[in-house]
Formats: structure tokens, sequence, C-alpha cells
């Protein structure tokens, strides 16, 4: 039984619906991409999904626990002017289980030196986070979601600004938590990434959604993947097959 | 040499009067800082002003109705100051106005509504320690009202500390782990209020903000971790207050100006001469090298 499943969803903003009759169920265990053109409604339906916009009709069955679903959003809501060191935002995930008052023991000081060892960014313990590059920044908020134990994780266009390397490294871990039972949702636009980490994609455009499996995306021609997805045919095909 | 610095720093507090008012600032020194310091880093630097001029009239109504009583005006400030407060936030959120406009907007019709208070009710000698404080006349009452409030504030704080920087942080990753931010946020702004209220006796509505947020902004020049601006304000507010006591006190100075002025060159020397950010740390120019281990 999928943790996550949406019910003949319909969203909107400022009165306009960006979404409507969304069903279907994520995978647990299994990292589903999210793909659509801008404005499509990839952000609107995380938004949803985290509980931050209230559906407008249908609803979100989400059935893990709220404090273990984590939410890396497009554009950070992080105050890189605040002082807090890398090793400091990885303690604020234990949250869930610390809460505001109870003190961190030595044993999740190791767990918080152990993910930033995995993420590569143990010498970055004790660096304030606005004098971090893209890159490192997006590892360190990696490690809370890692600190936090997240079983359902949402992440919009992680791979934005960020190098190759680290990439590689952020995809490793993501195919690591999904193994282990998490739940994950990827905003990608890159087909290549796509082809690599998902194991089912969520199609967004025209108001509908569309789960394809990632083969379904490979060029007819070809047999490849094609850089870009053939916009234009794909979501007609989608917009028809969300209102049959 | 002895005896001149017995004459200059120990021979005051002798008197009853001096020593109640170095208590009630070291108790304001304690608990105003820490809170300077999250205003500073929320980039709410102003508001402490403006929440500085909400308790006003709630001071101003206590003075009306029981006189120069320390707690009735204290409560009146409390409740005009919160009130202030819960209204910016409302009419922000119905409006979708800026919190910072409906604060600006409500402060000054509390400062215009306050001052007019005082002066129909009393002489403009009142209306002058309403405004300036005088931490001279500090009975016990005032003593034991300030040095209750500071602790309050001083534990809630540490209550909410991690909630707090998290809420600073990140507010999205707190309101994803259910914790309404409003919430903390809310605390947060009553603790100015109360410390406000604690302030006023002694340094007056208008300069009680000065020992909140002078010395947390001097301490940004000075540390970048939060533990330490924490630590340097609550430092520097401290020889602060005692030293501009004890100027007023030789030099015959109002004691609320000559401690929050002996802040204010705290300030101006470490913006010439700070570790961060300062002028002279712009001419420095000087880098770690690559492989060299990050200050700690």
């Amino acid at each position: 039984m999928a943790r996550l499943q949406l019910h003949d969803l319909q969203l909107a903003r400022g009165g306009q619906t960006v979404l409507e009759h969304l069903d279907g169920r994520f995978q647990d265990g299994a990292v589903t991409a999210l793909i659509g053109a801008n404005g499509a409604g990839k952000s609107t339906l995380i938004a949803a999904i985290m509980g931050m916009l209230a559906p407008v009709a249908g609803r979100v069955e989400c059935r893990v626990p709220r404090e273990r679903c984590a939410w890396l959003p497009q554009q950070l809501a992080l105050d890189l002017t605040f002082p807090m060191s890398v090793e400091e935002l990885i303690m604020t995930g234990t949250w869930p289980s610390h809460g505001a008052l109870k003190g961190y023991c030595a044993a999740h000081y190791r767990k918080g030196r152990d993910i930033m060892a995995r993420l590569g960014i143990s010498h970055l313990a004790h660096r304030q986070l606005g004098e971090l590059s893209g890159g490192q920044r997006q590892r360190a908020l990696l490690g809370r979601t890692l600190m936090q134990e997240a079983e359902l994780l949402l992440l919009d266009e992680p791979f934005a600004n960020v190098d190759g390397e680290t990439v590689e490294m952020l995809m490793d871990v993501l195919r690591d938590m999904a193994r282990a039972g998490a739940t994950i949702l990827v905003v990608l636009h890159d087909m290549e990434q796509l082809a690599r980490l998902a194991d089912d994609v969520l199609l967004l455009a025209g108001g509908h959604g569309r789960w394809v499996s990632p083969e379904a995306l490979l060029d007819h021609h070809t047999g490849q993947l094609p850089r870009a997805p053939r916009l234009p045919i794909d979501f007609q095909e989608a917009s028809h097959a969300g209102t049959a | 040499m002895l005896a001149l610095l017995d004459a200059w720093l120990f021979a005051p507090f002798e008197y009853g009067f001096m020593r109640r008012a170095v208590v009630a600032g070291l108790a304001l020194s304690l608990a105003a800082p820490p809170l300077g310091v999250f205003l500073m880093l929320r980039g709410m630097s102003l508001i402490g002003d403006a929440m500085a001029h909400a308790i006003l009239p709630g001071v101003a109504l206590g003075f009306l109705f029981a006189g120069f009583s320390l707690p009735v005006m204290s409560l009146g400030g409390i409740l005009s100051g919160l009130l202030v407060a819960v209204l910016a936030g409302s009419v922000s959120q119905m409006t979708g106005h800026r919190e910072d406009s409906a604060m600006a907007s409500f402060f000054l019709i509390s400062l215009a509504a306050g001052v007019m208070l005082v002066s129909l009710g009393g002489s403009s000698v009142d209306l002058t320690h309403v405004l300036f404080g005088s931490i001279l006349a500090v009975d016990t009452t005032a003593l034991v009202l300030i040095a209750g409030i500071a602790s309050l504030i001083v534990t809630v704080l540490a209550g909410i500390f991690r909630a707090l920087v998290v809420e600073c942080l990140d507010p999205l990753f707190l309101r994803g782990q259910g914790v309404r931010g409003g919430v903390v946020h809310g605390v947060f702004l009553g603790l100015v209020v109360l410390n406000l209220t604690a302030g006023f006796q002694t340094l007056g509505t208008l300069m009680a903000v000065g020992l909140m947020m002078l010395p947390a902004t001097t301490a940004r020049f000075w540390s970048q971790r939060l533990e330490g601006l924490i630590a340097i304000a609550i430092g520097i507010a401290l020889v602060a207050s005692t030293g501009g006591l004890l100027l007023s006190y030789h030099l015959s100075l109002p004691s609320g100006p000559a401690i929050i002025l002996l802040a204010g060159v705290a300030y101006v020397l470490s913006a010439l001469f700070g570790r961060q950010h300062s002028l002279a740390a712009r001419w420095r120019r000087t880098a770690r090298p690559l492989d060299a281990a990050p200050p700690p």
C-alpha cells in the first residue's frame, strides 16, 4: 500500500485552477520524477503534499508522519546571513526526536559527523552557511534530511546550480534512501538525470497529470532518451489521458 | 592611585540608590542584549524602537489612574505593547501589507496617544520622566520588578531558543515539523515588550531600546557565531550600564543617556576597529591560506 496517494485532487493558485483530476499513488522505496514545463504545477503539487496549500477538491492521503516529511524548496527560504555552521544545521534535523528542549548526546553528534563524512562535507563542519557554494549548501541540506530520517522527501530541482560531482553524490544518497524504504519525489528538467534516478514519472501538463515509466519517454526513433522531453507531443497526450 | 580607583569605582556604591541602580542595570544587561541579537538577525532592528513607543500609551494610562506607581504603569505598558504587536501582526496578515509598515503606523499612533495622555494628566516633569526614565530613582519595588522580569525573559528565551534559531534560519522547516512559526515569533515579541517595560523605569521608554540594540549591533563587528554575538553583547551591556552610571555620578550627567552613549561609543569604535566587517578589517584584506583550519 503506497503511503502517499492523490485522490481526484484539484489545486488552485490565486483563484486559478492549476491542476485537476489528479489521481495516483507514489511507490514506496522508489524515486518518482515530477516533470512538466514551467507553470505546469509541480511546485504547487509539492506544496499541497506538504500540507501548505489546501486542495480545492479531492485530497492528498499521506501516511508518513509529518515530522518525517522533508522538503527542499526551489527558492530557498534559508536566511543565509544567519550565523549558523554546517554542523549546527545538520543537528537541527534531530527535531523529530528532540523537539525544542531535549539536549543532544554524543551519539547524535557522532551520527552528524557520519552524515557529513558520507556527503563529503566533514571539512566544512564549522563553516558558516553563508560562506558555502550552492552545491555545498545542497549537500548540507540533504544532510539535515538524513538526520531527520525522512521517509518522504520532496525535492524541487535539487540539482540546479550544482556541479557534476555533487549531482553524482546526491543521486547516490537519494538512491540509498529509496532503497531503505523512503518515498522520494524529485522535480527534474534534465532527461539524463531522470533516466538515471527515476523509477517512475509523473508528467504534468495542461492542468492534468499522467503517470508514465521512464522508458516511455524514450525517443521513438532512436530508442535513446532525448536530451529534453518532446514537450508538445508528450504533453498533448498527457492532457488527453488526464481528461479521459 | 588605589585611593583614586576606590573613589571612582567603589565609593559611589556606598549610596543605596547607586547600588539599586547598578543592580537594575546589570539585570537589564543580561536580559536585553540576547533579544537585541535576535531582532538584529531577523532584520527587525527598528521593531524594538517601534515597540518602545507602543508601550507609552499604556504607561501613561497607568500613570493617570494610579499616579507614579511602577507596577500599574508596567502592566499598562505590557498590555499596550502586546496590543500593538498583535494589531500590527493581524493587520499585516489580513491586508497583506508588510508587518513593518503596519508596525510603523501603530507606533506613531501610540506615541502621539501616549504623549497626549501624559500631558493631560501631569506636568512636563512627569513626561520627561516617562520618556527618559531615571535610573537613580529605582526603589526596592522597582528593583524586584525589574529583576523578576529579567529572570523571566532569560528563562523563556532559553526555552524557545532552539525553536527561535530554526525559525529565523528556515521557517519552512519548522512548519514542516508541525510547529507554528507564528507562535514562536509571538512569544519572542512578547519578551521584547516585557523587556522594554522593565527598562522604561530606569532608562525611559525611548532609551530602553538602546540597551537592547546597541550591544547587539556592536557585537556583529566582533563575532560571526550566535553564542559569540550573545556573549559579547551582554559583556558590552554590562560595561556600558555600570560605566554609564559611574560617569553620570561623577560628572552629574543624566544616567540613561550616559549609559546609552557609552554603548554608542563602543559601537563607533567597533565599526572602526572591529574584527569583522569593520573599516579596519576592510583595510587588512588578508586571507587564510587554503590549507589552514578555519577559525574556531
